[in-house]
Parts: C-alpha cells; structure tokens; sequence
C-alpha cells in the first residue's frame, strides 16, 4: 500500500519538475530577451535629453523609469530564485520517494548484461578501448590534414589542371588536322601554353592565403599601422629584385592602392573616363575594370581642377564584398568583387578649387563620403549595397581635402574627420557628433591618425595637435614640423610627420615634444604607414625611406626611380605600390 | 535548468550599468575578504584527516556503511556548501603542477596537504578519500537509489575518461592557461549556488544520472580518482567484503555501484596459452608505439589547444579583426585597442606560450597513448581467483558490499 503511494508521489513529483522546468526555462528565456534599460521610451527620453540638456522634469522622468526597469527585473529574478527552490525542494520529495518505492527491491540482482566470464569481458573491452583509439587517432589525423589543407589553392589547382587537358586536347585535335608545318606551330603553340600554365599554377600553389586586408587608404580604418609582416625592405624596380610583378595603369590617378582577397583595388581617370580597376594580387593581371558612366546627374564636362589633384584623387575603399570609388565629378559606383556594379549615384558636382580628394572609408557596409565643397560640405553615410543614404550631416568646416578615419575612441569605434577649422568625431551609427575641437587653419589636405585613443592631427599653417578621444580635451599642441598633403601616423609612443618642404619628424605622442628629425630635402605627399615595426615612406621623387618605429632611426633608404605620390598598401609579405605610371608588388623572394 | 537561473545574479550585474549619479556620491573602495583564512584551513586539514581516519575504521574494522554515509552527508554539507567546494584535493592536482614548472608560484601548504593526504591514505588503505570524504563523490553517493548496471567492458572503456581529462589539465597548468579542473568542475556551481550555465547544466545532468547509475563522475571523469586508483593499486592494506571466508555468493558483485568486485576466475572462454602470450608481447610492442603515435597526434595539435590560453586568444582575435574590420570590435579588442596594447610585444608572448604549448603537447600525446597502451596490456592478462575480490584500483569504498554480505550479517548477529 504503502509502496503504491510512494511510487504515485514519486510519479506526480516528477511531472511536476518536468512542467515546473519548461516554465522556468521559458521565464529564463523571456528574461534573456529583454534588455529592460534599452526600450523605446527609455531611448527616446535619452534622445531628448542630449537636445534638451536642463530639462529637470525629464531627467525626473528617466531615473523613475530606469528605477522601475530595474526594479521589474529583479522582482522576476526574485520569482524565478523562488521557482528554483521550489524545483529543489520536489528533487528532494523525488528521491527520497524513490528510496522508499525501491527500499526492499533495490537490492535485488541486476539484469546481467556481460557474459560472466572475466576473460569475455576482458576481450570485449580490449576490443572497444582499441576502436576508440583508432577514432581518437583518425579525428586527430583530419584535424591535422584540416590545418593543412589549402582549399583554395586546391580548387584553383584544379581548375588550372581542367585548363591544361582542355589545350592538350585542343592541341591533339590541331594535330590530326593540320600540316605537319602546323602541327610543329601547334606544338610550340601548345608547349609555350603548358609553360605559362605551369607558372601560373606554381605562383598560385605558393600562393598562401593573405590573413591581412588594406580595406582603404593608409589600410584598414585608414589608419596609417598594418599588422602585416615580413615586408622586403630593398627592392629595385629595373633589376626586379623582390618584385613579383609590375604592371601598367590605363589611366592616372593619385589615388593609393587598397587589397582584400586576392584584389588590388585603384581607380584612373581622364577627360573622357573615369574608372575603377581590380588586379590580382599575385599576378598583376588586371582582372576588370569598372566604367563610372551613365550616371544621371553626373557632369557632360569635367570640373576644373589642378593637376597636381586630377580628377581620380580618391582612393577607394572595400569592406571585402562591395568596393566604392568617388571622382572629382561627385559620381560614385560601387561594385562586387567580380566587377558587377551594384549602383552608381552622383552626389552633386564638388565646388572644389583643387579638385576632389578626400578618400572613401567603409564601416561594415556603411560607405563613408566627407564630401568637401565650398558651398554645401557635408558628411555622408550610404549603404553600400544599394546607395541608399542612411544619415547625412551638415558639416560646419570649410572645405579641406583631408580623409576620414575610423578610430577607437573611449574603447568604442567612431568616425574622425579633419577639417578647417576643425578635428571632429562622429557617432558612427547616426552621425551624432561627439566632439569637436577647432583648432585647424588654411588648406587641410591632411588626415588625421589615432593611436592609445588619443587623436591627432596636423596642418601646414595651423599646428599639430593631440586630442583625448574619449573627452575632446586637448592634450598638446606643436608647430615643428606641419605636413602639407602626408597624413599622419602614430603608435602610442611616437607620431610620424612627413612634410612637402623634406623634413620628417617623430612627435613623443605623450608630449608633442620633437623626439628625433631627418631633414631629407625632398618633399613628401605620400604617407607614412607603420608596418612590422618600421615605418615605410615615400618621397615624391620615388625614393623609400625605411625607419625605426620604435625610435625613428633610419634604417635604409633607397631610389625606385619612379615617381610615387600614393601610399603604398600593405599585405602578408606584400606591399602593393602605385607610382606616376604602374603599380607593382614587392615580395621577398 | 538550476545552472540556468543560478547564473542570473551575475549576469544582472554585468546586463544593468551602475546608475549615474550626480549628487557627488562616491563609491566605496571595493574591498576584497580574504577567502581563505587560516583557521577554516586548519580546520579543513583536521576534519580531512579526521573523516579519512573514521571512514579507515568503518571500512576495515566496523564493515559498514552507516558512518560512510555520515560522512558523506558531514563532506557535503561543509566541504560542499559551507566551503563552497575550494580548494579542494581533485583541484590541487592544478596547484602541484604550476608549483613543478614555475619555480616563482607559490605553492601553500594547505593545498599541498590536501593533494598529498588523500594519496597518502590512499598508498595505506585504498581510495579513502573517494569514499565518503570528498564532496564530489559524497554527492553523487546521497541521491543513488538504485544501481542500473552498465556492461563491464563499456565501462572499462569510459573509465579511460580521465586519464584524457587528467593529461590535458597538465597541459593546461603547465602552460597557465587555465584551471580545467575548475573550470569544467560539474557540482561546483551547485555548492555555490551559481555559476557557468553549461557546466552546471552538465552538473545536475550527472546528479540525475547519479540517480540510477553509481557515481559517474568519480568513475568516468575524476582526473584525481584516475591517479588515485593508481597508489590505491599498491596499498598496503587491501580491503577485504568479510572475514568470514567468501561463500561465492556473488551480492556484493551486484551490489556494488562502481563494478570494483571481480569474480572468481572461471574462464569459459577457453584460447591457447600461446595465443595469449602472443598478445602480451604485441601489446607490449604496442606500449611505445602508442606513446609515440599519442605524442605526434596531440603534438600536431598544440597550436590549436593553446587558444584556451587568453593571450593566444586575444593575439588571433586582433589578427582576425585587423583582417575583418567591418566586423564588431569584440570587448577584449576594444580593451586592448583602448589601453594601448603593443601588437609585437603580445606576439613575443605568445610565441612564447605556443612554445611551451608545443612541449607539454607533446607530453600529453604520450601520456594518453602509455595508458591506452598499458590498459590492453593489462587487459591481456589473466589472473586466477577463487573469491569474490575488491579491485582497489576501482573501489571507492562505499560500503555497499558489507552490507550484502551475508556473511557479514551473520557475524553482526
């Protein structure tokens, strides 16, 4: 009788955990869900707040509503504890329940499902420890292969080899066709084919895969460091030494070379086109190119402007799907990485006495445009996949020819723009400004750098400043040395300056105070970029200079021979560099 | 479920910032409690000794269960809950081996006596510890009502579980990666009433596995009872069901919750002496071979274990941000980015970190691959018998046996 009642107590006990459970997860889940000081009211309280700062009355309204958030959050909390107990408590009814129902037969012999036999046992388990190891020993082999494998490099492999029987056979069919004259040519024909493919396909079974991207100007964030490494550090254009390839660039352009992938992104332009180009990384092979035509609202002439600007001074930028172009005429297009364009738009055409220059910047898919203009400059947020605009906001500054760039400010990524008179950050989601420190005079063809969150800036005519990122605070100012059209450069010990008169300089980025100087007596327009601990740069007549990152000593310097106003973009043992007339690959070889 | 809501206090706390005053209110200085102190140390290394001791004389001298039991239902109470289940001897395992390989960690005398007590009861009397003085296994112990079997040979096989846990939370102290003994430790969180919801999860799964079946995590995972079960093989004292003189009767066998009765050997199975000692010989060929196989498999794998070490973790993190920068910046590239962090000094450690990583891979390889070697030798070996037997390697003296036996029965009457 007894055990009857025990075993139904026992029965009910566990569906009641069982529903008591479902609800409790269900409770937990709902309670994951909620992010109770994130609703809509609360946030748009908030909004009125930052516009309407002396508002007691609201500020009263928010504590009371963050006071009550919180408090319905940790009365449920309270509730679900309290669930808890309960379900433990059932757990304790359950067993002991159970221990009573099977107090008299639990101690009866178990179903027997081994042989009884030792020896039975003993080469059963044998049997299974070895099947185990064997598994063990095969998911580690794969995981090892796994490693190792170059998918990539194996498709690409194979495609070649379906490329080759493909000529082989083509070659066969000549054969039986053709005079014996023929057949020789066909041959040669044939054999010259195997031998370009087999370079080919050894320039891509060396091909590893490239980790580090250069998504815009001065690479990621243009942000003037790369975490690239192993980057030559001589190389010699007419003797080819460390370079893999050199190619010709169909039409002039200032503009710096960007790379994701396996893709090598710059644009060119004339008076009668404007274009974005895609070479391979590994070859040098322009792989398409992109015409900005047929835009409506684009220009019928182009805009006047100098020629040491042109009318391709921007570079492009790419988050790895879409890649964006803009040109002096204000027209924009954007395409995948195969060349389909996916939109073009005209943005109006820039009253812009130079020319257009400043760089696109790309957040996820958000395309970043500082379009400077006499009479309407503004900051632009588009997306990237269809154009569409997704904020857009008045800028107060005159116009300059600086680039933006993306920084971490108070540990949170924001947009900084430098203009005149101002060094900016932007809310990169709205566009929400969350400084602003005018401090910046003349033609700002500068951009700004960011290194520790601290911001800087400088200008040929105004001073070179550093800014707190999280707080706008100004923290030094110098006026030693000023780049003209060069960017700066920083870690957090050392800011790079390299100006249009042929100093170059590092600032102590705690200080401002002059750490060490080279006076090169040639000008720079090109940037510095932080790489592998060094600092690469180029002279406009085409001469590197390679320093010490760490304490700006000269580590080389040599000629190229080539003119060269860009700055280069740097990948896995890769430097990507555009001059006055080709763009080439150094690689250590 | 309970891990579940046990964790929510704590993620409260990270969900709700701290309110923003602007009354001028200060906040206290955060002051930390000693966890520790050296009373309840003390106190712990007494009671330790005192239930090894009580649980030695149940065992060989009364034949019962009832203290076990006590015991077992003293260790949770103040092992488990009222010290919060740390440090405790299955943990210290972590302790010993950072002491071995880093002459600048300070190793306490409170932890080396709890790893050593237990080892050196063990060497003496068997897996004492197990028995009803660990918190762990004493848990596991209260809530078992009934013993559904498991077949012998599956059961020989999960049981090399922990030697595989205990080799990788070697690579993992050695390394100072992380304390996977801790970490992954399932009824922690139980004694604390909070904790990872996962591993709490897994906690209370094996409670109620512990339900029906004798206490799967000091048979299938316990890293500290696999290296327990060695010295308790080499006791001095080997426990014995009766002294009354085994009558075959086989209830201990089935009572028995962690398969530690071995029965008399009568092999039915009948195969030629010379086949047999064949195999000996091969699985002693075997034994280095697997050794080395296990070293270069676990080997290769050294870059990837060592991502459980956070620097290695951070340094692939940047990498991988560096690449993807239309990505959201997780917290821990935002800190680093924030505090300045230098990119080639974090690689310089962590070069130095896969390097260790490389070695003590190694190390583990082999380890895995001696025991799974040795396991097949042992299991290649016949051993005659004519009683039911304790196998002290496996018995974790729960007492259970005694009480079956009929002989024992008849001597308390």
């Amino acid at each position: 009788m007894m055990r009857k009642l025990y075993r139904n107590i026992a029965i009910v006990t566990a569906v009641f955990i069982l529903i008591l459970t479902a609800m409790l997860a269900v409770s937990y889940y709902q309670m994951q869900q909620v992010s109770p000081l994130e609703t809509g009211v609360m946030e748009t309280l908030k909004e009125l707040n930052e516009t309407n700062g002396d508002n007691e009355l609201l500020q009263q309204q928010i504590r009371e509503l963050d006071l009550l958030s919180r408090k319905a959050y940790f009365v449920k909390e309270g509730q679900l504890k309290m669930g808890l107990y309960l379900l433990l408590g059932m757990a304790l009814v359950l067993v002991t329940c159970l221990n009573l129902y099977y107090k008299e037969t639990k101690n009866l012999p178990d179903k027997e499902f081994d042989p009884i036999d030792e020896w039975a046992i003993k080469t059963n388990a044998r049997k299974y420890i070895s099947w185990v190891a064997v598994v063990v020993a095969v998911v580690c082999v794969c995981l090892v292969g796994l490693q190792h494998i170059d998918f990539k490099g194996l498709l690409a492999k194979s495609d070649g080899e379906v490329l080759e029987e493909a000529q082989v056979d083509e070659a066969e069919a000549g054969e039986s066709q053709d005079s014996q004259t023929q057949e020789a040519a066909d041959t040669l024909a044939t054999e010259e084919a195997k031998a370009e493919e087999s370079d080919s396909a050894k320039v891509e079974d060396d091909m590893p895969e490239l980790k580090v991207s250069s998504k815009a100007f001065r690479g990621n964030n243009s942000s003037g460091v790369s975490s690239a490494r192993g980057i030559a550090t001589s190389w010699n254009l007419n003797g080819k030494k460390n370079i893999l390839w050199q190619s010709s660039i169909p039409k002039h352009g200032y503009n710096s070379p960007v790379i994701t992938g396996r893709n090598v992104f710059i644009t060119g332009a004339d008076a009668k086109a404007r274009e974005l180009y895609c070479y391979d990384v590994w070859t040098g092979e322009l792989k398409w190119t992109l015409k900005a035509d047929g835009i409506a609202g684009s220009p019928s002439t182009m805009p006047k402007v100098n020629a040491d600007t042109g009318l391709a001074a921007s570079t492009v930028a790419t988050n790895g799907e879409q890649v964006c172009a803009i040109f002096a005429t204000g027209d924009v297009i954007c395409a995948d990485m195969e060349g389909k364009r996916l939109w073009a738009k005209n943005i109006g055409l820039p009253d812009n006495h130079y020319g257009y220059a400043s760089s696109l910047l790309m957040y996820g898919s958000t395309l970043i445009i500082q379009y400077q203009n006499n009479s309407n400059a503004k900051i632009l947020a588009l997306n990237a996949k269809n154009g569409n605009t997704i904020w857009s906001k008045g800028a107060k500054d005159k116009i300059a020819w600086s680039s933006p760039i993306i920084a971490t400010l108070g540990g949170k990524s924001a947009l900084v723009v430098m203009g005149n008179p101002a060094i900016a950050a932007y809310n990169l989601s709205n566009g929400n400004e969350l400084w602003r420190v005018e401090c910046m005079s003349g033609e700002v063809g500068s951009s700004p750098a960011c290194a520790g969150g601290v911001v800087f800036g400088a200008s040929e005519y105004a001073k070179c400043i550093a800014i707190d990122g999280a707080t706008g605070e100004t923290l030094w100012e110098a006026s030693d040395y000023l780049p003209e059209c060069s960017s700066l450069a920083a870690t957090k010990d050392l800011v790079f300056c390299a100006t249009s008169y042929g100093m170059v300089c590092a600032y102590d980025a705690k200080t401002g105070e002059v750490k060490k100087e080279h006076d090169l007596t040639t000008p720079f327009y090109s940037s510095p970029v932080v790489v592998d601990g060094k600092v690469y740069l180029f002279s406009n007549s085409g001469k590197v200079y390679i320093f010490s990152a760490s304490t700006f000593d000269l580590i080389t310097s040599f000629e190229t021979g080539e003119k060269t106003f860009a700055t280069p973009a740097f990948t896995d043992g890769i430097m990507i560099v555009r001059t006055d007339k080709s763009l080439y690959c150094v690689k250590k070889k | 479920m309970m891990g579940i809501i046990y964790s929510l206090n704590t993620m409260a706390v990270a969900r709700f910032p701290k309110p923003d005053f602007t009354s001028g209110y200060e906040y206290p200085e955060i002051i930390h409690g000693v966890p520790n102190e050296l009373f309840w140390n003390v106190m712990d290394i007494v009671l330790l000794i005192a239930m090894m001791g009580l649980v030695v004389w149940a065992a060989y001298k009364k034949r019962g269960r009832s203290i076990i039991l006590s015991m077992s239902v003293v260790s949770v109470l103040y092992f488990g809950f009222f010290r919060s289940g740390c440090v405790c001897s299955v943990g210290s395992i972590q302790n010993v081996v950072m002491a071995t390989v880093d002459s600048d960690y300070n190793l306490p005398l409170y932890v080396l006596l709890l790893f050593l007590l237990p080892i050196i009861f063990a060497l003496l009397f068997g897996r004492v510890f197990c028995s009803g003085v660990c918190p762990l296994g004493a848990l596991q112990e209260l809530v078992n009502v009934r013993n559904f079997r498991l077949s012998r040979a599956v059961s020989a096989t999960l049981s090399m579980i922990p030697w595989g846990y205990l080799a990788f939370t070697i690579l993992y102290a050695a390394t100072r990666s992380q304390f996977l003994i801790c970490r992954l430790d399932p009824f922690i969180g139980i004694f604390r009433l909070g904790g990872d919801i996962g591993v709490m999860s897994f906690g209370i799964l094996l409670l109620i596995m512990s339900i029906f079946i004798g206490r799967p995590f000091c048979q299938f995972l316990c890293p500290y009872g696999a290296l327990l079960s060695v010295f308790s093989s080499l006791s001095w004292k080997k426990l014995e069901i009766t002294n009354k003189g085994c009558i075959n009767c086989s209830l201990c066998g089935v009572a028995c919750p962690v398969d530690a009765i071995r029965p008399p050997q009568s092999s039915k199975m009948k195969e030629e002496r010379k086949r047999g000692v064949k195999r000996i010989i091969l699985f002693a060929i075997l034994l280095p071979v697997l050794t080395f196989t296990g070293a270069v498999l676990v080997g290769s794998q050294s870059d990837a274990l060592s991502l459980a070490h956070k620097d290695v973790y951070l340094y692939e993190m940047l990498l991988r941000q560096e690449a993807n920068p239309e990505l959201d910046e997780p917290l821990e590239v935002e800190t680093f980015n924030a505090l300045g962090g230098n990119m080639e000094e974090l690689k310089a450690k962590v070069d130095g970190i896969r390097s260790d990583y490389e070695f003590y891979s190694y190390f583990a390889g082999a380890f895995i691959g001696f025991v799974i070697g040795f396991k097949l030798l042992k299991l290649s070996l016949k051993r005659g018998r004519k009683t039911y037997e304790i196998d002290m390697a496996r018995c974790t003296m729960c007492g259970k046996c005694f009480n079956y036996c009929p002989q024992n029965l008849k001597t308390s009457k």
